[in-house]
């Protein structure tokens, strides 16, 4: 009896011990930050300290908005602590999917069997994906239930959207490794790569912010185009959405490519 | 020799000129052979020889620069994954890293190859004494080579491919192995081995090539190899004096090394044979013999002349590792 998606199921259910632990490590973030939110962010003391805070600073960690809800939330959980931990599982599954497995000798087992390259890619990339959106689904419907608790103050189609904005961008970092992973076979080229976009992302944002000189820096940030317009309080930019996800649909479809059309394991 | 076109039915895999350079590094320099269909095949030479390259390019997880290459029927570079459901292969280096158990790992294989029979696996398991229920990556050398025999074996496929199959195995279990590939022959199934020591593949084998650096040094039957190789003679006669028997042995087509001790009131003789046994029989006939010993020809001091003779300075007998003993290669892969 054959099962459907045999790669994709392999991928997923063998890795759950890594999404349970990033699982783990999203779902503390999310109740250590947001619950102090109406001691910290909310407070009058947090505006009077943060008018004390240079700007540059206020500016790179984007807490221009912290003492309003969705703000506090953009800055701790998507724009920065979630933001890492997503990025780092994204990178570490989108290098491991092709490089990874190739360096370790166990692509070569695989391909000798009734498989195309390309198909090892799309259901490899598919469990990417589908990690992907069962963590960020956990992140949504975890920030939901805080909203009342924690006074937040977020409304849901925007912290949706944010939520689409934020798997966009993580995943990008994820099929960026994979690609780069694919091309050379290196699982080390494919995190450099994948961390790469994920950093640069975040300085060319935090710099881009300071002044209008260099605000060109912003075009060239993935984070500036998800979370440029404050997607939780004014809502998400479908535009961005589109692009991040229409990358990341581009960089599986040229890593199916690049490995078909290369040696394996040399 | 290349294989006329026309006579690919009847082989499992032809291989025409085929070469690969990796960068500017030419591995195989057009390699031609052909396996017939239910026929087991070895290839055997050192390290970096080619062996692993030319399997690799047959499953098509390399391409080839140059040359054509046919597997049952088949172009391997088009063929697709319905041509690889067909063939069960077990890599040179096997690494299986996975927190699974072997019997989750196989069973995901099964998912991307032919059809198992049901128990099988379990069958193939326990014939080579491997626990399935252990976590692949705890697995001894040894053992890991198991899983990937079942692996290779499990489909019941056309055709096997084994990269050093041997390699890792106590002698027992290649014992069993050998069994297995003999059954696999008499199921009608077509064999292609490597080994760099041609003691693990002249009993499975009915015909081996010889491959070094990058280029077939030759094709023989294990019986034509056996033909060829040296023997070693050792006997005493009474009533014979040493020069008497010399100059007689020396008589015989093939013999050489040839030493002669005078013994009592005879001599005792040892020598070497590398041609046929009756020219030294209808010698020895005449003689008063008290003891003989006729030894089974060494097919390895035989191959390792041929890859000294190739070598040219006969230096091939310290390189080679005559011993059987496994050395093991890591990261390159020829």
């Amino acid at each position: 009896m054959k099962r459907p998606l045999p790669l994709f199921t392999r991928a997923f259910v063998d890795s759950w011990r890594s999404t349970l632990g990033w699982a783990a490590g999203l779902a503390a973030a999310i109740f250590i930050y947001l619950p102090l939110y109406p001691s910290i962010g909310g407070s009058p003391e947090m505006q009077g300290m943060m008018d004390a805070f240079p700007p540059e600073m206020i500016k790179a960690l984007n807490y221009d908005q912290i003492t309003s809800g969705p703000g506090y939330t953009q800055a701790t959980m998507f724009g920065l602590i979630g933001f890492m931990l997503m990025t780092i599982a994204s990178v570490a599954w989108g290098a491991a999917a092709v490089g990874g497995d190739e360096e370790s000798g166990q692509l070569e087992l695989t391909l000798a069997h009734g498989v195309t390259r390309t198909q090892v890619v799309l259901e490899r990339a598919l469990a990417i994906l589908a990690r992907v959106l069962l963590l960020v689904s956990l992140v949504f419907v975890l920030i939901l239930l805080l909203t009342d608790s924690a006074q937040l103050n977020i409304r849901p189609e925007n912290l949706l959207g944010a939520s689409l904005l934020f798997a966009g961008l993580t995943l990008l970092s994820g099929t960026t490794a994979l690609f780069v992973g694919a091309v050379t076979g290196r699982k080390t080229y494919g995190v450099a790569a994948g961390a790469g976009v994920g950093v640069l992302g975040y300085v060319f944002n935090a710099v881009g912010r300071q002044s209008q000189e260099v605000d060109w820096l912003l075009n060239l940030s993935p984070y500036s185009w998800a979370y440029g317009n404050n997607p939780l309080a004014n809502g998400a930019d479908w535009a961005a959405a589109g692009w991040l996800w229409g990358m990341s649909a581009a960089l599986v479809a040229l890593s199916a490519v690049a490995l078909s059309r290369r040696d394996v394991g040399t | 020799m290349p294989p006329a076109p026309g006579n690919t039915t009847s082989q499992a895999i032809t291989v025409g000129s085929l070469t690969k350079k990796f960068g500017h590094r030419e591995v195989l320099h057009g390699i031609s052979f052909g396996i017939e269909k239910g026929s087991v095949f070895g290839v055997i030479g050192p390290n970096g020889a080619g062996k692993t390259t030319v399997m690799r390019c047959l499953l098509d997880i390399i391409r080839p620069t140059s040359g054509t290459s046919t597997v049952l029927g088949e172009d391997p570079r088009t063929a697709g994954p319905s041509l690889r459901r067909r063939i069960g292969y077990l890599p040179g280096e096997l690494f299986l890293e996975g927190r699974i158990t072997g019997r989750k790992l196989l069973s995901h294989y099964a998912d991307i190859s032919g059809p198992v029979r049901p128990g099988r696996v379990d069958a193939l398991a326990e014939r080579l004494g491997l626990d399935l229920d252990r976590h692949t990556r705890k697995l001894s050398k040894g053992n890991k080579q198991k899983l990937g025999l079942v692996q290779a074996f499990m489909h019941d496929p056309e055709l096997l491919v084994l990269d050093e199959p041997t390699s890792g195995l106590d002698p027992l279990v290649q014992q069993e192995f050998l069994a297995m590939v003999r059954e696999a022959q008499a199921n009608g199934q077509t064999v292609f081995l490597s080994s760099h020591v041609l003691s693990e593949v002249q009993q499975a084998a009915d015909e081996v090539a010889i491959l070094r650096d990058g280029r077939i040094v030759t094709v023989a039957t294990v019986d034509s190899l056996r033909q060829g190789a040296v023997r070693h003679v050792r006997f005493t006669a009474n009533g014979i004096t040493a020069a008497d028997a010399g100059a007689l042995l020396a008589g015989v087509p093939g013999i050489g090394h040839l030493e002669v001790l005078p013994a009592g009131d005879g001599v005792e003789l040892s020598a070497t044979l590398g041609g046929a046994i009756q020219p030294l029989l209808r010698v020895l006939a005449g003689l008063e013999l008290t003891e003989l010993v006729l030894e089974e020809p060494d097919l390895e001091e035989s191959v390792l002349e041929l890859y000294g003779s190739i070598r040219g300075n006969g230096s091939g007998q310290t390189d080679a590792d005559g011993n059987g003993r496994r050395r093991r290669r890591r990261g390159h892969g020829t």
